[in-house]
């Protein structure tokens, strides 16, 4: 393997490990909120990571350049769609998840609501 | 009404150009067939759209057209911000540690685009989500929140990133 092949590698490894870890994150967390930031950050940032690592693979500038291109789109196009989640829900009222205030942190306990 | 008619025609112009530049990037061919097509389809796309793609009051063209330096710029910044959040935000899923709440603060950038821009950056800088935004009033949930003063929320969530937004829309 190249020394280009082991950083895209290194890419596409971190991509995995976003990904897992907005996928615990949003079974994790109690309400829909909270779901959304482990879920859309955790995703966008995990298919930036593959975005980079084709980005590393291409074989000519153009293609690099269409990368670019598509990355920049993304950017515009992934927080939006998770604000438009986030608009109906904050305005269909749905409460906000307030952590117990002692520990300020997720319960094992089912928490009463 | 000539004003009007000629600011129309700007914005066509604009959207018809971003558009042909958009095709011969992705098509990469300089074939005679390619661009004819090419400049046939943005010019039908963009007599149906310039008005949603460039608002009619907008009327001001540093408000439309970025600064390029500064927009590169602030596209690396916020890839950077993009991971540091991320870990941010795994950190926080696997410790189950948080204070969220709903922050209110006003922007103080004019143009729509950069409220835009400002918007979708606050969804992915370090854990925030913009809930609402109207006009210049921003309604956001803070997943690391540690203050209930308005001023001091908003220049902690926004503060950096209006200073580099301010520059590209000025």
């Amino acid at each position: 393997m190249s020394v280009r092949e082991w950083f895209a590698l290194i890419a596409f490894a971190s991509s995995v490990l976003f990904g897992s870890a907005g996928l615990v994150g949003m079974f994790r967390f109690p309400d829909p909120y909270s779901r959304m930031q482990a879920g859309g950050l955790c995703g966008t940032t995990a298919v930036f990571s593959a975005f980079i690592g084709a980005l590393i693979l291409a074989p000519n500038a153009a293609i690099a350049a269409r990368v670019v291109v598509i990355m920049v789109f993304f950017l515009v196009s992934a927080p939006t769609g998770s604000y438009i989640v986030a608009r109906f829900t904050w305005q269909s009222g749905t409460p906000v998840w307030k952590p117990l205030a002692k520990t300020k942190r997720l319960s094992r306990k089912k928490e009463p609501t | 009404m000539r004003a009007e008619k000629k600011w129309g025609f700007i914005r066509f112009m604009l959207t018809t150009l971003f558009l042909y530049a958009l095709w011969l990037l992705f098509t990469a061919s300089i074939e005679p067939y390619s661009l004819i097509f090419g400049a046939v389809g943005s010019l039908l796309i963009a007599a149906l759209t310039y008005n949603i793609f460039i608002a009619r009051h907008q009327a001001n063209l540093r408000y439309i057209i970025p600064n390029p330096f500064h927009l590169v710029l602030y596209i690396v910044i916020l890839v950077f911000f993009l991971y540091q959040s991320s870990i941010h935000m795994v950190r926080a899923v696997f410790t189950g540690k948080a204070s969220p709440r709903i922050v209110h603060f006003r922007t103080r950038l004019k143009s729509d685009i950069a409220r835009m821009v400002l918007a979708n950056s606050i969804t992915i800088t370090p854990g925030t989500i913009t809930l609402d935004l109207n006009d210049d009033h921003l309604t956001v949930h803070w997943f690391f929140c540690d203050t209930s003063h308005a001023k001091l929320a908003g220049e902690k969530v926004k503060g950096r990133m209006e200073r580099f937004i301010g520059n590209i829309w000025s």
